[in-house]
């Protein structure tokens, strides 16, 4: 049936992970292609065949008159799936220029995309940069809002004198102390600090 | 300021740039359609933002008490963040509605330049992808990104362009309802 | 982009709207003496031992982190004033009392981060979980007379409870919109001029050195 092949491309965006990409379906992509060309074709050859005989497509809608009729809605609805198709896909590449750099694409990401995407994802990340070049402003930090820089911990083990972004520390054991939480996190995570909340 | 009534003061208080700069944030994060761009609070914004940070530098360089330094840097910090996410929340709203903004003049015409120059230049990325991607390999006459087909009479972006369409007008009736709630 | 906003989801991240409410006001008794402060979001201070004054709640909290203050809970947040809140509450189907715009989130800042300066801290922390499931199971039943017809609906609604809706009522209206003639819309499009935008009404405050 025409058009079958186009709204599963459909259904299989739809069913992956919000924000998340699956593997470009360059298979059934090219399937849909095929279609369209086997409409166009067909299509063609009804409309000169009605030509050939004269007949006016206003006044006398014959079997031929429907025949184009379908092959030209078939073609127009595989045209919206794969627009669409497309289009859904770039809005998430879009997205994810705000996260990655071009250069820093991994490559499990990469490979999810086609070659005119992964030229896409290129040239909107760098148009991207160049407007908040030209703003003098790095809009990629800051994502959620600021909270205070400092925490309170409790020095569960004897550290010693360490030097920290803002200050030279002794963190001793036992020790309450109100330090940077970018300082604090290496320690937290190996069990050395904890925080305390009130 | 002592001697103002206590309206004097609330009225100071509630007309502060940054007062002004939050209200922008929340009416651009709350509508659907893109607002006018706040040039001349945005550029004060900074310039407050920049002087603020020489303010600390300073009390650094005169060994000012730690704690003040701290509070100053995250009044900044949250200054930043609303001018930032005021900026982002625009450039995020332009990457959705490209066409129908471009489309549209009063709505082109609340872009900054620079916002301008972005759009036009997405547009005209995306359009490549799309005819790269589709378009190209599509018969003659169905290749318009605009139109479905040379015989359609109206333009029509595609299922993608009618849906964001709807939703903009509907929310921007919608806005109206919920901006009394707030 | 985790962390923000979901352009087509609620318009606000639990974390934006902790933010909004952290620039209410609120009044402290500092312990100890800090200069004025001259601030891009306002002038506070001076701070002197035992004298009450008002800051942003975000100034307040990180004043009680470090020891230097304690916080005084607005008038609202006492088991008196709460338990008077709820029973209206209760005996009213539709209407809402009023609370501040931001409770939900000035209370829970304070659970956080003041629990020994907010009295009966115990009992007004379920008087105000109480007080949310009520208005909650309010609201939904409100939504359900929601129709095509809703031009507007005048409630005390809190922040978070706005933000709760916004994405159901918008979404609501869209279906409304699919199923009926297209009049409405029109009315929405001659409305987008008359939409007032944020005024700017220039610097207010001199630019200081």
């Amino acid at each position: 049936m025409y058009g079958r092949k186009a709204s599963q491309l459909l259904k299989e965006f739809v069913s992956g992970e919000p924000g998340q990409l699956t593997g470009f379906n360059n298979d059934v992509f090219a399937q849909v292609i095929e279609e369209c060309d086997g409409n166009i074709l067909h299509l063609q050859a009804l409309l000169r065949k009605m030509q050939e005989e004269g007949s006016n497509n206003q006044t006398n809608k014959n079997a031929d008159h429907f025949g184009a009729l379908v092959h030209h809605l078939s073609l127009v609805r595989n045209k919206r799936c794969l627009m669409a198709y497309v289009y859904n896909r770039a809005e998430v590449i879009q997205n994810l220029g705000w996260t990655i750099k071009h250069a820093d694409l991994p490559a499990a990401v990469k490979e999810k995309l086609s070659i005119s995407e992964n030229e896409y994802f290129g040239k909107h990340s760098s148009n991207l940069q160049s407007y908040m070049l030209d703003l003098n402003l790095d809009l990629a930090v800051d994502m959620v809002p600021p909270k205070d820089p400092y925490i309170k911990v409790r020095v569960l083990e004897e550290i010693g004198e360490v030097l920290l972004s803002d200050q030279i520390a002794n963190l001793a054991m036992h020790s309450i102390l109100f330090l940077k939480r970018i300082d604090a996190e290496s320690f937290i995570s190996q069990g050395k600090m904890e925080e305390l909340t009130s | 300021m002592e001697s103002e009534g206590t309206d004097d003061y609330e009225t100071l208080i509630s007309t502060t740039d940054a007062d002004l700069l939050k209200r922008s944030w929340r009416n651009e994060k709350a509508a659907p359609e893109i607002l006018q761009f706040q040039s001349s609070l945005v550029q004060r914004s900074r310039e407050q933002i920049q002087l603020m940070e020489e303010t600390v530098e300073e009390l650094i360089a005169n060994d000012e008490d730690p704690l003040t330094v701290s509070l100053y840097q995250m009044d900044i910090d949250r200054t930043l963040f609303l001018l930032r996410s005021y900026l982002r929340t625009r450039l995020q709203k332009i990457e959705k509605f490209m066409f129908h903004i471009q489309k549209a003049e009063d709505l082109w015409a609340r872009l900054s330049r620079q916002e301008q120059k972005f759009a036009k230049q997405s547009i005209e990325d995306l359009k490549t992808h799309l005819e790269q991607s589709v378009l190209s390999k599509l018969p003659d006459r169905y290749q318009s990104h605009l139109k479905q087909s040379v015989i359609s009479e109206e333009a029509d972006m595609g299922i993608f362009f009618y849906l964001n369409c709807t939703y903009i007008q509907i929310c921007m009736f919608a806005n109206n309802l919920i901006s009394m709630f707030s | 982009m985790s962390g923000q906003s979901d352009p087509r989801g609620s318009a606000f991240s639990a974390a934006e709207l902790e933010f909004l409410a952290e620039d209410e006001m609120i009044e402290i008794v500092p312990n100890l003496r800090i200069k004025p402060l001259s601030l891009i979001c306002g002038d506070f201070g001076p701070f002197q031992p035992q004298i009450p004054t008002q800051v942003p709640i975000w100034l307040a909290v990180a004043l009680k982190k470090r020891g230097k203050c304690t916080i005084r809970p607005p008038d609202w947040m006492s088991v008196e004033k709460l338990t008077q809140v709820l029973e209206a509450e209760r005996d009213s189907a539709s209407s809402f009392e009023a609370l501040p715009f931001h409770y939900v989130e000035i209370s829970r800042l304070l659970f956080d981060h003041a629990r020994d300066d907010v009295p009966e801290v115990y009992m007004v922390r379920s008087l105000i979980e109480d007080i949310k499931d009520v208005r909650f199971h309010k609201i939904g039943t409100g939504l359900e007379k929601l129709s095509s017809r809703t031009y507007a609906m005048k409630l005390n609604l809190s922040a978070m409870e706005v933000n709760v809706i916004r994405p159901f009522v918008t979404g609501s209206l869209e279906t409304f919109y699919e199923l009926t003639a297209p009049e409405i819309i029109q009315e929405s499009q001659r409305e987008e001029y008359r939409r007032p935008q944020t005024a700017d009404r220039g610097p207010r405050r001199e630019l200081r050195r």
